[in-house]
C-alpha cells in the first residue's frame, strides 16, 4: 500500500530526530558531499546504504547500466554541479554483477527505447566480441561486460571536459571504478582509479612516452577499448 | 557421541584460514568431499538416521550456496581479470559456472528428497529413485571439485597478488558476518 510509505517516513524521521535532534536542521542548512556516485537504477543497489553514508554525504546519479554518456544533458548537469559547485573529491562509477541493462544489451533482442540508451554497451560488446565469445557461460559473460562497462564509463569521465577542467584548476579529484554483487552486498574495486591528467591519458591512450617500461605482472589491467 | 560423530563427518573450517583465502577454498573443497562421502553413505543406508540427513540438508541450505557465491561472484571474476591469455582458463571457468547453475537446481531436488525422507522418517536407501538422486549429485560434485582443485586453485595461486588475496579474504569473512580489518590502514 502506498500509504505505508508515509508511515515508514514518519518512523524514519522520528528515529533520526530522537537519536540526533539537530540532524535535519543541520542537513537543511548545507550539502557538502565529498562523493559523486554514478550507479545503476536497479532498486537493489541503494547507493547510500552500500557505503554506509548518511543523507548529505553522497551526491547520486543513477541510470540504467550506470552510464556516463558524454551527450546526456541530465548526467552532464549532475557532473558539472558536483564538480564546480559541490567540489566533490571522488567520482565513483559503480556497476553491479547481473545488471539487467547489460544483459539486455548482450541478448541481441529488441526491448524498445532502452535499446537506444544501451547502444554504447552494445558497441562495447562488439569491440570486445572476440574476448567475450570465449566466455561460454552467459551469466559469466554478462558479469564480465558489467566490469568492462564500468571501466568504459571511468574512461568516459576521464576524458570529460568538466573533469579535465577540474584537474586544470588544480582541484583534487579521483575517479574510481567499482562493482557490486547483489548476492553478498559487497563492493569490489576494479582498480582503475584515475586521479589526474596523466593517469587519465594513460587510461585513454595507453602508457605515456615518459613512463618507465612496463613490467610483466600478473596484475594486468584491461584498457577500455582493447580486447584481452 | 552421535553428535560428535556427525560434527566430525563434515568438519568446521578454522576461522584463521579466512586470512589465506586459497587455503580456505581448498579446505572448503575438502569439506565438500566429506559432504559427498556422507551423502553416498546416507544414499545406501537402509536405516533412517535423522541427524545425518539433517546435516546434509543444512549443508545444502547454507554451505553450498555460500560457496557458489564465493566462487561465482568473487574468485572467478577476479581470476578472469588476472589470468594471462596463455593460461587458457576460460573453458574451465565456463564449464564450472554452468555446473554451479546446474548444481543449484540439483541441490534443490536433493533437498526435497532428503526433507521428504525426514518427514516420513524413511531411509533414502530404501527408495531406488532417492538413492539415484543422492548418488548422482555426489558423483557430479566430486568431479567438479577435482577440476577446481586441479585447474582453478593452482592458477589462482600463481596469478592473484597479496592484495587480491587480502581483499578476497575480507569479503569471504564479510559473507559470513565477520569483519576482518585491512592490514593497509
Amino acid at each position: 500500500m502506498i500509504e505505508s510509505l508515509f508511515d515508514n517516513n514518519i518512523r524514519w524521521a522520528a528515529t533520526r530526530a530522537r537519536v540526533d535532534p539537530e540532524y535535519f536542521r543541520r542537513l537543511a542548512s548545507q550539502q557538502s558531499p565529498e562523493y559523486l556516485w554514478v550507479g545503476c537504477s536497479d532498486s537493489r543497489v541503494p547507493a547510500n546504504e552500500i557505503v554506509g553514508l548518511d543523507p548529505g554525504e553522497l551526491f547520486v546519479h543513477r541510470n540504467v547500466a550506470n552510464l556516463a554518456p558524454p551527450q546526456d544533458a541530465n548526467f552532464l548537469s549532475v557532473l558539472q554541479f558536483a564538480l564546480e559547485v559541490l567540489k566533490v573529491r571522488h567520482v565513483i562509477v559503480c556497476g553491479h554483477y547481473g545488471c539487467g541493462g547489460v544483459r539486455a544489451a548482450l541478448s541481441g533482442e529488441r526491448h524498445g527505447l532502452i535499446d537506444h540508451w544501451l547502444h554504447p554497451v552494445r558497441a562495447m560488446c562488439c569491440r570486445h566480441a572476440e574476448a567475450l565469445e570465449t566466455i561460454v557461460d552467459f551469466d559469466a559473460r554478462v558479469n564480465d561486460v558489467c566490469e568492462r562497462n564500468v571501466l568504459a564509463q571511468v574512461a568516459n569521465l576521464a576524458g570529460n571536459p568538466f573533469v579535465q577542467d577540474a584537474w586544470r584548476r588544480g582541484q583534487p579529484l579521483a575517479i574510481h571504478g567499482w562493482i557490486y554483487a547483489i548476492e553478498d552486498g559487497l563492493l569490489r574495486d576494479l582498480e582503475t582509479t584515475v586521479d589526474g591528467p596523466r593517469s587519465a591519458q594513460r587510461l585513454l591512450y595507453g602508457p605515456l612516452a615518459k613512463d618507465p617500461a612496463p613490467v610483466v605482472s600478473p596484475r594486468r589491467r584491461r584498457a577500455p577499448g582493447r580486447t584481452r | 557421541m552421535t553428535t560428535l560423530l556427525i560434527h566430525d563427518e563434515i568438519e568446521d573450517i578454522p576461522r584463521e584460514l579466512m586470512a589465506e583465502p586459497l587455503d580456505w577454498f581448498f579446505a572448503e573443497h575438502f569439506r565438500h568431499r566429506q559432504f559427498c562421502r556422507l551423502m553416498n553413505e546416507v544414499a545406501v543406508a537402509h536405516v533412517f538416521d535423522g541427524e545425518r540427513i539433517t546435516r546434509l540438508v543444512e549443508f545444502l541450505r547454507n554451505d553450498l550456496p555460500l560457496h557458489i557465491i564465493d566462487e561465482e561472484q568473487d574468485l572467478f571474476p577476479l581470476l578472469r581479470r588476472r589470468v594471462l591469455p596463455e593460461d587458457e582458463v576460460e573453458q574451465a571457468l565456463g564449464m564450472l559456472s554452468a555446473e554451479h547453475k546446474a548444481d543449484a537446481l540439483a541441490a534443490q531436488q536433493v533437498r526435497d528428497c532428503l526433507e521428504d525422507c525426514l518427514a516420513k522418517q524413511a531411509a533414502p536407501g530404501m527408495d531406488p529413485a532417492s538413492r539415484k538422486v543422492l548418488q548422482g549429485f555426489a558423483t557430479q560434485e566430486l568431479r567438479h571439485l577435482a577440476l577446481e582443485n586441479a585447474v582453478i586453485l593452482p592458477i589462482a595461486r600463481l596469478r592473484l597478488s597479496p592484495q587480491d588475496l587480502e581483499s578476497m579474504s575480507r569479503r569471504l569473512a564479510a559473507r559470513r558476518g565477520i569483519v576482518l580489518e585491512s592490514t593497509h590502514r
